[in-house]
């Protein structure tokens, strides 16, 4: 895209990573100010940023200077900047780093109300768990290069896991963990403190089977849950589980 | 567009404390120390008559400018007196120097003056300008001669053998009689270490304007800002978004330097003279050169703005101290062994403009550092905008 290239900007909308808002300026300034670099006529602008702040809950700061804004508020302040103006196309880089659960709990209604007024949403994240609750389709990138794209289905088809057990149980002697790894079905078995995690690379009802034998073991347990496997399971088996800078 | 960015460009920068404090507080805070300390040493040295010696040679008795202007400043009936002259050969001149019991010594050769001293101080600096402002007179006077000889001849009445030149001399030198007189008053009643710091003050605070200049940039450029990110992604052209920020930077700069003038001349009772409304014009084109190299350093470097904030404070302080702001002595020193420091230094152009106001007559100095502060903030400008035309990103 050209920097002169008004018409195609004109439509975008753009939350960066880091919050760009002036200091200087209360709530109110800054998004009337950012909405004014699209909006011209003042009377349908005042009216976009009421419409913003009611998206973003900052009803009650609008004369707020940012540096009066917790972290949360401060993130709802930066998209708030970014989608005043009504764009059709709006840019999310992690607008939920480091904010409280209240505040995403907002921010990711506002995204969906966004996405259902009509205006199509490119997030980026690390939270997997937001991706499923507002993604309809994903693209998984590594270092910059595409290693998956799907709905939340498709992709987990790429996990190699169908079924996740987990099961609180104490003291669990290595024979036993040896005995578990060779029912059938399971990929890997780990046993960290007390919580042992089994995963099946196929089948829905291993939970069944594995009762069954820690029954037939007499190995008492607390809790037993199974799961099927989260996009976080996916990305970590496509982009490898060493840690990264 | 341009109103709406102007509007808020002018919000942000009056809320700004740490702007505002250095636009607006410092210099007022630095002239009230500066009045404080000075006014005391104003009070307690009067301006003494200097010793000096002049080195009577052919040269000096046959050149009646610098006779005469001499004889009339070391006159001893003159209320006005500056100098207590000695009239001796070069040889003695140097052993009178040596032995410290003149300032300095002035030797005509080839029609040139040679200011020698062996110190740096306020004595050696009027000797200094003195003996330039007779050279400047004196091509006054050549120059109105010239004139007044083509109007004799092209009358028709005279040609070149029955010119009558000494009565055309000595009409020139009527003329220019008042304004010497008049010079010598002024350069006495202004010699002033209070003005001179009063001089740098408000060229410092001209070139402070440098830090809205930077922030002008720094605002709007995606590769300086976050804000400058978003900026960038809105469908409005650079440069007015820009030049509407500048703008509101440089209003922003010139009410803080007539808040400065305000307080130094309605608090401080700092009398500027008869010249305001020219020192005024010099503290408008020093602002626009100070928010030019404010752009300058704000485009080039690449840094944060804390940084560049401290690169524009130090360069300014670095120009005052040269232009003599702790002390005239370095302004001396400078014009003396590096001249072309202080010739691309804007403080010193702006300290300069303002001392020509007092020195000379003539307004030809006080122009011509008008115009070098012009063609500073022109190229300046210049470098800016290339640097800007240049920057394109591929991500931000």
């Amino acid at each position: 895209m050209s920097p002169d290239a008004y018409d195609i900007k004109a439509k975008l909308g753009v939350v960066f990573q880091d919050v760009a808002v002036f200091e200087e300026l209360t709530v109110y300034e800054n998004i009337d100010y950012f909405c004014g670099l699209y909006i011209k006529d003042k009377e349908k602008r005042k009216q976009y940023i009421e419409e913003a702040i009611d998206l973003v809950g900052l009803e009650e700061f609008k004369k707020y200077h940012p540096k009066q804004l917790s972290g949360g508020l401060l993130r709802r302040l930066n998209i708030a900047c970014g989608i005043a103006h009504k764009p059709k196309l709006i840019f999310l880089d992690e607008p939920t780093v480091a904010v409280d659960p209240q505040s995403r709990n907002n921010i990711l209604n506002g995204i969906q109300k966004l996405r259902d007024g009509g205006a199509t949403i490119v997030y980026t994240t690390h939270y997997m768990e937001e991706v499923e609750i507002i993604c309809d389709r994903i693209i998984i990138l590594d270092k910059g290069k595409v290693l998956a794209t799907g709905t939340t289905d498709e992709l987990k088809e790429l996990a190699k896991i169908e079924e996740k057990v987990t099961v609180e149980v104490n003291g669990l002697s290595p024979q036993y963990l040896e005995a578990i790894r060779k029912l059938e079905n399971v990929d890997e078995v780990t046993y960290n403190g007390n919580i042992l995690l089994v995963t099946y690379k196929k089948g829905k009802n291993n939970l069944v089977e594995l009762i069954d034998y820690l029954k037939k073991e007499s190995i008492r347990y607390n809790k037993i849950y199974s799961e099927r496997p989260t996009l976080n399971d996916v990305f970590l088996e496509l982009t490898g589980k060493e840690l990264r800078d | 567009m341009f109103i709406h960015n102007f509007k808020y460009a002018l919000k942000t920068l009056f809320r700004d404390k740490m702007l505002i404090f250095w636009t607006f507080a410092f210099p007022i805070i630095l002239g009230t120390f500066f009045n404080m300390a000075f006014s005391n040493i104003e009070n307690s040295e009067k301006l003494e008559i200097i010793d000096i010696a002049i080195v009577d040679n052919d040269e000096f008795q046959n050149n009646e400018l610098y006779k005469e202007a001499l004889k009339t400043l070391s006159d001893e009936g003159n209320a006005d007196r500056l100098f207590n002259t000695r009239y001796v050969t070069e040889e003695e001149a140097k052993q009178l120097l040596e032995k410290n019991e003149i300032t300095g010594y002035m030797i005509l050769e080839e029609d040139t003056p040679k200011v020698v001293v062996t110190t740096s101080g306020i004595n050696e600096t009027i000797l200094k300008y003195v003996v330039e402002e007779i050279t400047t007179n004196g091509q006054i006077v050549e120059s109105l001669m010239d004139k007044e000889i083509n109007k004799e001849l092209s009358s028709g009445n005279y040609n070149l053998y029955n010119l009558d030149y000494k009565k055309i001399y000595e009409n020139v030198l009527e003329k220019t009689q008042n304004q010497e007189v008049r010079i010598t008053n002024i350069s006495n009643n202004n010699l002033s270490y209070t003005m001179i710091e009063f001089y740098t003050l408000i060229a410092m605070a001209c070139l402070y304007g440098g830090i809205l200049g930077m922030v002008a940039i720094n605002k709007n450029l995606a590769n300086m800002s976050s804000n400058g990110k978003r900026v960038s992604v809105a469908p409005t052209t650079k440069g007015k978004v820009i030049f509407s920020s500048i703008l509101a930077s440089y209003i922003t700069q010139l009410v803080g330097l007539t808040l400065l003038f305000i307080y130094t001349i309605f608090v401080l009772k700092v009398d500027y003279g008869t010249n305001l409304p020219l020192i005024i014009l010099l503290g408008i084109v020093g602002s626009l050169a100070g928010l030019s190299m404010g752009l300058a350093i704000g485009t080039i470097l690449k840094t944060n703005e804390n940084v560049k904030t401290g690169i524009v404070i130090a360069v300014t302080m670095l120009g005052c101290f040269l232009s003599g702001m702790m002390g005239i002595t370095m302004k001396y020193i400078i014009d003396t062994n590096a001249p072309i420091i202080n010739k691309i230094n804007p403080a010193s152009m702006i300290t300069d403009g303002f001392y020509s106001l007092y020195y000379y007559d003539t307004l030809d100095r006080y122009y011509f550092n008008i115009i070098s502060l012009l063609i500073f903030s022109i190229i300046m400008i210049l470098i800016s905008y290339t640097s800007l035309r240049r920057q394109k990103f591929e991500n931000l």
